[in-house]
């Protein structure tokens, strides 16, 4: 068992998956930095200043997106009849694979993104305060929603490597319509568990009860589906991605 | 080193490529596996490396069950598709990122090689012929030191020197501890390598002989009046050719091509003589 | 090195060991290349070569110093000579003559053309 797991060959894996992928990753940070910039700068033009509220949400419009395609994109060579033979016969185990993937698309693409994104924060400080005189400030980079986004992303993230891994073709669309479905299901399992339950209290027969479940439903969703949200979601993806590449083939 | 055990596949939705094939390979040899287009030559390797799971039947690779992906396993494994793509980094920089998972790599080995193909370190790979890339990959494949090296029909797409320093190369690291396989229908590239034939047809192994077995029971070459009897396969190239049961005669060079058509149209006849042996053991 | 499709490759590098002995290429008591180097030379499996080198051994022809390598015995040069000769003798001459018949190539235009190609050879070598 500890000889299916080396930490040197993690190291060594991520590298290797870093470093063929280097000039797609960095033109792409390039042109989010690019655009992270213009967004920042429009930000500070308005009140000449960065608040948490308005830093968290630009970072989080792109840094939710790009981590899927970072995902898509490395799982990638497991699909490409040319190049998954040589990636299959690497002498890396699956628990390897899937720890070194999980790593690099999660923990350092955070950090590496997070870092990105205050540099180029604090760049557009900077250069507002040449443009039209803002007044030099720091980021608040740790707030609790940009650990909330953070959050959100880790446990959402093994959704998108399980599509990522299983589907052959339209990767992104596939797996986004699952994940839709799966959703709708939850809402309606727990809209079907509310009208069972509350059968006696006569909610069905009424035309306007109907919504008023939908609605009590969505709100159950907030406590039952947060547990399944959090508590599952995430670990059970994270079996399905291993359990996927163990019986990958080429 | 590979114990392979009544294996049977075949793809979704489609016949059967393998059926009840046992093979065993040992260090020491050069194997070829011959077949028909389609015979089921690249899925064995396949197999071979872990790549596709037999449905059922078993391979073993060093003891291990292949399948599971076993790093000492794996580590002892390389294999070298007939089509591939190699990622588009200088040939430095990618021996540099993948040779550090095989631990009997040599980098002097692999820089030696590359230079013997007439190929620079610094050379991105993305600007390189498929000859080229496939040099690439051999010299690294040979630089893993690996016990096992897998090649699937390793000569196509090399010029005609190539061909020649390949098959250096091959004399060069063939030992005593290494097996080679190699599939193939270029059999004249690479006759005077393989020790050892088998051949694949209709999803069944037909042929598995040390050529030095042949070599002691049949003959190739024109047959003279008086042979005609014997004759078990022959063409009618210029002066003919003919296989026949050796028995007094000298013993001549195996042709590789006449055997494999042998074989595909009289395997009986063919497995017949070579089987005699053991019956003449007995008596 | 071309393969000439009738013999076992392992008597064709033995051929060839003997066309170099012959020639003086490599003499007696002298080192010759090892079964790895000829292997790659003639591109063959290691094993063929080492065929050949028992083979070789078996006649006398060459002899092994462990951890040293092969050398060429002590009277290597006679031992192919007469090996050569007793080939000539038994296999290829009987052949001439066979084929001398058939086309009915008298004794005499035999002598003539003999002593023609002995007086070109004796001209080369001066």
């Amino acid at each position: 068992m500890m000889h299916q797991f080396n930490y040197r060959r993690i190291y060594h894996f991520i590298r290797r998956d870093l470093t063929i992928r280097k000039s797609s990753i960095s033109t792409a940070l390039m042109v989010v930095s690019a655009i992270l910039f213009v967004f920042f700068l429009i930000n500070l033009r308005e009140d000449y200043r960065i608040s948490v509220g308005e830093f968290t949400n630009v970072f989080g419009l792109f840094y939710i997106p790009l981590g899927v395609l970072l995902t898509f994109s490395i799982c990638k060579e497991s699909h490409d009849p040319k190049a998954n033979h040589l990636y299959f016969v690497l002498p890396v185990s699956v628990y390897e694979r899937m720890a070194a993937i999980w790593f690099s698309t999660t923990i350092l693409y955070t950090i590496v993104f997070s870092i990105l994104s205050f540099l180029v924060g604090q760049f557009a400080i900077l250069t507002g305060g040449i443009l039209f005189g803002t007044d030099f400030h720091l980021l608040p980079i740790f707030s609790g929603e940009y650990l909330g986004f953070a959050m959100f992303y880790c446990i959402i993230q093994p959704v998108f490597l399980v599509g990522a891994l299983a589907f052959k073709k339209n990767r992104i669309g596939k797996t986004l319509l699952v994940f839709v479905l799966v959703f709708f299901g939850v809402i309606i399992y727990n809209l079907i568990l509310f009208t069972m339950l509350n059968f006696r209290y006569d909610v069905l027969p009424g035309s306007a009860l109907a919504s008023e479940a939908f609605g009590l439903a969505q709100s159950d969703f907030s406590v039952f589906g947060m547990l399944f949200f959090v508590g599952l979601l995430g670990p059970v993806m994270l079996f399905v991605a291993y359990c996927k590449m163990v019986e990958k083939e080429v | 080193m590979i114990k392979i055990q009544n294996l049977k596949f075949y793809y979704p939705k489609s016949k059967t490529i393998l059926n009840d094939v046992s093979l065993n390979f040992d260090s020491g040899n050069i194997y070829g596996l011959f077949g028909r287009n389609g015979e089921g030559k690249s899925t064995l390797m396949k197999i071979m490396t872990g790549l596709l799971f037999p449905k059922s039947g078993s391979c073993q690779v060093f003891g291990e069950n292949v399948s599971r992906k076993h790093i000492r396993c794996l580590q002892e494994v390389f294999f070298i598709p007939e089509d591939f793509e190699l990622a588009a980094l200088k040939i430095s920089k990618y021996e540099e990122v993948n040779s550090v998972f095989y631990p009997q790599f040599s980098k002097e080995q692999f820089y030696e090689l590359i230079k013997e193909f007439h190929l620079s370190p610094d050379e991105n790979i993305a600007t390189l012929s498929f000859g080229q890339k496939k040099k690439v990959l051999i010299a690294f494949g040979i630089a893993t030191n690996t016990k096992l090296l897998l090649m699937d029909e390793p000569t196509n797409g090399l010029d005609i020197p190539s061909k020649s320093q390949f098959r250096k190369i091959i004399a060069r690291v063939a030992d005593q501890g290494k097996c080679i396989v190699i599939a193939t229908h270029q059999v004249r590239d690479l006759h005077s390598l393989i020790n050892h034939l088998m051949i694949l047809d209709q999803s069944k192994i037909v042929f598995d002989e040390s050529l030095f077995e042949v070599s002691e029971h049949l003959w190739f070459g024109k047959p003279t009046e008086k042979d005609k009897h014997a004759i078990i396969y022959d063409e009618p190239s210029l002066g003919g050719k003919a296989v026949l049961p050796k028995l007094d005669k000298d013993e001549t060079d195996v042709d590789l091509e006449l055997l494999f058509n042998a074989v595909l149209n009289e395997s009986d006849r063919i497995n017949q003589v070579l089987k005699k042996r053991y019956h003449d053991a007995s008596i | 090195m071309d393969f000439d499709n009738s013999k076992p490759i392992y008597l064709q590098i033995v051929d060839f060991f003997y066309e170099n002995i012959l020639a003086r290429k490599w003499k007696e008591d002298e080192r010759i290349p090892s079964v790895r180097e000829i292997a790659v030379m003639v591109e063959v499996n290691p094993n063929t070569a080492i065929r050949a080198f028992n083979h070789l051994q078996d006649e006398k022809v060459i002899y092994n110093k462990r951890g040293i390598g092969y050398f060429v015995s002590e009277n290597g040069y006679q031992t192919v000579l007469d090996i050569k000769r007793k080939e000539f003798m038994e296999e290829i001459l009987p052949d001439v003559v066979k084929k001398m018949r058939l086309l009915d190539i008298k004794f005499e235009e035999f002598k003539n053309t003999y002593d023609q190609n002995i007086n070109n050879i004796d001209d080369e070598k001066k």
